[in-house]
Parts: structure tokens; sequence; C-alpha cells
């Protein structure tokens, strides 16, 4: 079908999104993408859903550093209510899961230049004490995420003294 | 603006970690409130310098009866900054709101808690502030969700007829659960309260801090009496 003509095209606006969840979560763009569209339904009902939008365009995730951030489409004057809606994203397939709007932009180019692809994503593993155990943490940014019997703790490089920290 | 955590080992990780995260999404300070049986061993001093962030100790009390209640409150009073206690308890609220050494009702809507007219009255004589707890609307959906936005709207309207003082938190247990004010803001026009209402509540965490510094500081003896240089006229 031919493109409709520009006045009658719809306007939008992209959010720039941040991810964070503990390291070794599988997250993809398709269960993004769900939980997204399942907390738009949620909050704005299934009319505020559909006129919010809320495609994901892109999105990248670095699994081993448990971080990554995405390009989420909305209505023009629907930026406030897709913010909420995104703010209660608490988990995706069951990782739990840390979201923040960086930013909104008018353009795709916009979006990206200013509000993407600015977090270090260098990761790597360490042996730290911590509760006065050795334990294995991924280090990104001077975040260090420990991996505890179930679960992971999060702490940062201030948590440990000289002999706590890198054993290896 | 201001959020209240819970730290490890309450929750899932350390006030260090926590802090940097808050610094990074805008807050300007942490209210650390950990459960009164597990303290939370950090260096508010220091994490407040690595991440350019105010910290606040505090603690939540998490008592089965009023007498124990009581107790913690009279024994943490002096030492920490901010002293919560959480409700959900006819009892434990009433406890509470009447208790002026108290600064914080967390929570009072939850389980069988209710708030009314005489408790909302007794909270703004007394001074303490009720939580506009935000987690159960971040973190549940469906049918629990229309009850927690129900209980928090009732308790809206009530605190606004009686001008209680009302503090706003996430109540996050891990980095991974804090939401920037922003989003908190638009999460709460959502649900019915305006973008003010909400920064307002954000910010009351560190207005309550700085009251209970200045009245915890050595210069201060009692309301109205400070040891210092005398003022200058005008």
């Amino acid at each position: 079908m031919k493109h409709l003509p520009k006045h009658l095209r719809p306007r939008w606006r992209y959010l720039a999104v941040e991810l964070e969840c503990w390291p070794d979560s599988s997250v993809d763009r398709r269960a993004f993408q769900r939980e997204c569209w399942y907390a738009g339904q949620n909050l704005l009902g299934d009319p505020g859903g559909a006129r919010a939008d809320l495609s994901v365009l892109q999105f990248q995730f670095d699994a081993t550093a448990g971080v990554g951030e995405a390009l989420v489409k909305v209505r023009h004057g629907w930026s406030d209510e897709a913010r909420a809606a995104i703010a209660c994203i608490g988990e995706i397939d069951g990782e739990a899961v840390g979201v923040r709007v960086n930013g909104i932009s008018g353009t795709i180019r916009a979006a990206e230049e200013k509000y993407l692809g600015r977090r270090g994503q260098d990761s790597e593993e360490r042996h730290v004490v911590f509760g006065n155990e050795e334990r294995v943490a991924v280090v990104r940014d001077g975040s260090v995420d420990v991996r505890l019997d179930a679960a992971f703790a999060g702490t940062t490089d201030l948590d440990y003294d000289d002999s706590d920290y890198d054993l290896a | 603006m201001y959020e209240a955590v819970h730290a490890h080992p309450d929750g899932q990780s350390t006030v260090a970690r926590l802090a940097k995260t808050a610094a990074r999404f805008g807050f300007e300070g942490v209210v650390v409130r950990t459960d009164s049986s597990t303290r939370a061993e950090f260096d508010a001093d220091e994490v407040s310098a690595a991440y350019d962030i105010d910290v606040v100790t505090g603690v939540e009390i998490d008592a089965n009866s009023v007498e124990q209640a009581s107790g913690a409150v009279g024994n943490h009073r002096t030492d920490e900054t901010i002293v919560t206690v959480s409700g959900g308890t006819p009892a434990m609220n009433r406890f509470a709101v009447e208790n002026e050494k108290v600064d914080v009702l967390a929570h009072p809507m939850t389980d069988s808690g209710d708030v009314n007219h005489v408790l909302a009255k007794a909270a703004a004589e007394n001074g303490v502030r009720f939580e506009f707890d935000l987690s159960g609307v971040l973190r549940t959906h469906g049918g629990r969700r229309v009850r927690i936005i129900q209980s928090l709207r009732k308790l809206e309207d009530i605190i606004d007829y009686y001008d209680a003082p009302y503090v706003v938190s996430a109540t996050p247990r891990s980095h991974l659960e804090l939401r920037a004010p922003r989003e908190l803001a638009a999460l709460g026009e959502q649900i019915g309260f305006s973008k003010s209402f909400i920064e307002d509540g954000l910010a009351e965490w560190g207005h309550l801090a700085e009251r209970n510094r200045r009245i915890q500081s050595e210069s201060f003896i009692e309301p109205g009496v400070k040891r210092g240089r005398y003022e200058e006229e005008h």
C-alpha cells in the first residue's frame, strides 16, 4: 500500500531504556517485548496499551554482565504513561530486572546518539570474600555481583578490603 | 529526593550498591532502613563520599507486639537518624502514630492494617509520617494490585483532609528494584496522585533526616535552645 502523506503519519517518541539483571540471566528481545506489552496492558488497560504502542525497536543484552539497553517506540503524548508502564516491569522470563528510562527523543537517531551505547560493558570474574566465604563475583565498572549458593548479592568494590578482593 | 531502602542482609544488595545506583538515578540521598534484628554494617560517610549521595542511617522496627516495638523504639531512637515502624496491624498502626519518637509508619495499609480519621489526627499531632509504599503497585498485578491501589487512594483521601505528613517510597530490597524519581512520579500519575505529591513524598525523607540530625547534634539542647553564637541583630 502507498505510504501515508506526512501530515497523516503518527508521530512517535523513542524511549531509551536501560536494563540490569543479575549475571548470566538470559533475556531476549522477544521476552522484553512481551513484558512491555503486558505491563502496558496491566497498567493502562487494553485501550491505553494500544494507544501507547510500546514496540521494541532495538535490543541489546550482554548476558555475562547482565546489562542491556533497548529502544521503545511510543506514541507522541504518551511518554509519561509509557514510562510508568515500563517502571512496572520487575521480571523478564522470571529473571529479576531493573529498568530505567535514560531519555526520550523524537527520532531514532537522536535517541541512539544521546542515550544508547554509553554503558561500559567490560565485565570480568573475580574471587572475593563475602560473608566470610570465598565467592565468585562478576565485576563491571566498580559494581560487584557476588554469586551465592542460590542467589546473588549486589555489592561494589567499596565493600571489600584489599585482602578480600581479587584472590585468584 | 530520597529513597528508603532495605540493604543486605535484610535485602539483596549492600548499602554501597544501593547508594551507587540511587545516585545514578538522580536521588539526592538514601535512607537505610534495615530490619532491627539484622544490622547492616557500613560506613555511611565513606559510601556518601564515594558516590556523592547522602546516606542516612535508620532502622525499621518489625515487632510482634506493641511492648516489643516500644522497647525497640527506645533502644534505636538515640543511635539512628530515622526510626520507622513496620505497620500492617491495627495495634501496630495505632502504637506508631501515637508515639512521637517514631518518624515514619511504614506500609500502614498492608495485611490487616487500616487507617482512619483517629489515626490521621494522631499522626498529624505527633508528626508521624504515613508511608505510601509503591512496591505493591510496581511489583504485583491483577486483583492484588487493584486492592493495593484502592488502599493507597483511601490513605491519600484521609491524610489530605487532616493534612497529615507523609513519605513515598518504592521500598527497594535490591538495586534492581530501585526506580528513578521520574518513573515513580509517572506511575503516581497513573494511579491518581499528582506528580508533585510523589516528589514531595520522596523529598520528605530528606527533610526528616535534616531535622533529626539537627536535633541529635550536640549543639541542640531543647526546642528553641541551641548552643552556638548568638544571632546578630539586624
